[in-house]
């Protein structure tokens, strides 16, 4: 019965429970909002690395994070695929660019050269083309989200990146880098845009045979390797995200952010269900005079609170797909990881009862004498 | 002899008025018997909805002691309390102060399961029951809203019924009804007061009701001055009107 008074008043007091209602989703979608485009940043940071179908890279001494490492040597390729347990072993070029538009313009791209016929560290999404057309020479991929500012390049156009002539043989869908528009091309053309020298490379990057353990092999290559550092995948991804979360004030910014939408959302739950709950003082007041004791009428603000919680989280996360889709095709960075949608929702029905709190409080304080006042 | 289905014994209930303390309810003894429509009445006032709401268990006296068929009930917490009420007493209000947001189904039987138990299908049978008995079979579905204010006093009857209370407190119940709806609800009242196992007790101000009493109780300044049940009444005092 609890539960029926509960629904049933909520369903009668339409206004307030709107309130509240808009109170919840406001939280379920300024916060996702803010950590999806957060987590797509994320993903911005570190793509390089994370989609490289490498287990270990190899960069330079004291690498801060994969856009900050010297270079190294290319013959360590050879001694690292030499170890047992090594499946195979690329070295990969990579470094700022200035590409020229149709029209003048220079934008900035990060230009990656990969060693054919592997490709390894190379794009895994086309939009048009395919990997294979990095075999020609001048081959580069544009993305599509990057093509509006690089003025519209077309499928076997002619550009310039650093004065050096390319032509674009492909098209990437939604691969897009943190500290500039990706560019891929193959090994000997990224040297000749970077001048990068032949010997050099900017990361070797190693893949394990399935049998190997990846922390068995560390310490062997890091033998091999002396003046090097090797890092697994995971965790250069982590260090750059780390870093560029600390020395961007990203971290803060987000955090700020997602913050205040927090705290926006409860503020309006808190006043919309304590404004519900005087209105409702009478009846509170009445029940009591029949028999509830201050738990059952705890219960049913509870009960309340839990229903606007669960309807806005669905509500809430509607929307915040719906921003995901939208943003997929965008350049807008966002990103879900799966972990995070259901503590989302828990913490924001955390922050729904809490926000119910003075509510319950006022709601059990009703005196039932005061219905004969 | 009759047992008593509730007894006052030694009542008092003071007032905290910032430094001052105002003896609202002076010592009061006072038993309520089964089988008997009680109508306590006063002016405004003279203490009757205090005395009302001790009876009640919803107001802690200063001083005495009550008992509910024999069970003293005075040191209680305020959680008993609440299940005494709710498995003892009916409680009709001056406004009927029907739940808004339920029908009038819903509104008798929220008492009965509003501690988390449940409504049982009995009380389901004997809500239905008690409307027909009251003409309300038509309004099951409605809403308060759309009550006249004789219907809902009846709805309160009904919801003050269905769980069998030893005893049942009106607060002036048909102070805000026409006379025609007033009449309705006092003979429905008396009818139900005629129940061997229950003690009906109503306060009010209006000296057209005092027909309807089996037994006349009237209040002054917060001590009972006439009592039609004892022989020796203190005084025979005029009630005041509002």
């Amino acid at each position: 019965m609890r539960s029926l008074v509960a629904l049933k008043i909520l369903l009668h007091d339409k206004a307030t429970t709107a309130g509240s209602l808009i109170g919840v989703i406001a939280i379920v979608f300024l916060v996702g909002q803010q950590i999806t485009v957060l987590f797509g940043l994320f993903t911005y940071m570190s793509v390089l690395v994370d989609h490289s179908g490498a287990d270990i890279w190899v960069c330079s001494k004291n690498t801060p994070n994969i856009n900050a490492t010297g270079t190294l040597p290319v013959r360590y390729v050879d001694r690292i695929s030499s170890l047992p347990g090594v499946a195979w072993a690329e070295p990969l070029v990579f470094g700022s660019g200035t590409f020229k538009t149709r029209d003048g313009r220079c934008e900035g791209v990060q230009v990656v050269g990969l060693r054919p016929p592997r490709g390894a560290a190379g794009p895994w999404r086309f939009y048009e083309g395919s990997v294979n057309s990095l075999l020609d020479y001048e081959g580069i991929t544009v993305d599509r989200l990057d093509r509006p500012m690089l003025g519209n390049p077309e499928v076997n156009e002619y550009f310039e990146i650093n004065n050096k002539r390319v032509k674009v043989n492909a098209v990437t869908q939604s691969i897009k880098g943190f500290s500039g528009r990706l560019v891929f091309t193959n090994m000997v053309k990224a040297r000749e845009i970077l001048k990068t020298p032949p010997g050099r490379c900017k990361a070797i990057l190693i893949k394990l045979t399935p049998d190997s353990d990846v922390g068995a092999a560390l310490p062997g290559i890091q033998k091999l390797v002396p003046k090097a550092e090797v890092f697994r995948t995971s965790e250069l991804s982590r260090k750059t995200r780390i870093y560029y979360v600390k020395n961007t004030g990203m971290g803060g910014s987000f955090g700020f952010s997602t913050m205040v939408g927090a705290l926006v959302g409860i503020i309006i739950i808190t006043l919309t269900m304590y404004t519900a709950v005087l209105q409702r003082q009478k009846d509170f007041a009445v029940l009591r005079a029949l028999g509830a004791r201050k738990t059952d009428i705890f219960i049913i603000v509870l009960v309340q609170s839990l229903i606007i919680a669960v309807v806005g989280i669905f509500i809430g996360f509607v929307l915040l797909a719906l921003f995901l889709q939208a943003a997929h095709d965008s350049p807008l960075p966002s990103y879900m990881p799966g972990w995070l949608p259901p503590l989302h929702a828990v913490g924001t029905l955390l922050m729904c009862v809490f926000g119910s709190l003075l509510a319950m409080r006022k709601a059990i304080s009703v005196e039932p004498a005061s219905v004969f006042r | 002899m009759t047992q008593p289905i509730l007894r006052l014994a030694g009542i008092a209930r003071d007032f905290h008025d910032g430094k001052t303390v105002r003896r609202v309810l002076k010592k009061t003894d006072l038993s309520v018997y089964p089988g008997e429509f009680t109508i306590i009445a006063g002016p405004s006032g003279s203490g009757k909805t205090t005395l009302l709401t001790i009876m009640g268990l919803i107001l802690k006296p200063s001083e005495g002691t009550i008992f509910v068929r024999d069970t003293d009930v005075t040191g209680y917490s305020e959680s008993r309390l609440a299940t005494m009420r709710l498995n003892n007493y009916g409680f009709v209000f001056q406004l009927a102060e029907l739940l808004p947001a339920l029908s009038v189904l819903e509104n008798v039987v929220v008492a009965n399961g509003i501690q988390g138990s449940g409504v049982a299908r009995r009380f389901r049978q004997k809500a239905l029951d008690l409307l027909e008995s009251l003409e309300l079979k038509d309004c099951l579905l409605l809403k308060p809203l759309q009550l006249s204010g004789g219907q809902k006093q009846r709805v309160a009857i009904a919801r003050a019924l269905v769980n069998d209370p030893a005893v049942m407190l009106c607060d002036e119940p048909t102070s805000a009804l026409d006379a025609e709806s007033s009449t309705i609800v006092l003979d429905a009242l008396k009818r139900l007061s005629q129940d061997q196992t229950r003690g009906m007790i109503m306060v009010t101000h209006d000296p057209r009701v005092f027909p309807y009493a089996d037994r006349l109780i009237k209040i002054e300044n917060g001590a009972i001055v006439y009592d039609s049940r004892t022989t020796d009444a203190a005084v025979d005092a005029p009630v005041q009107n509002q």
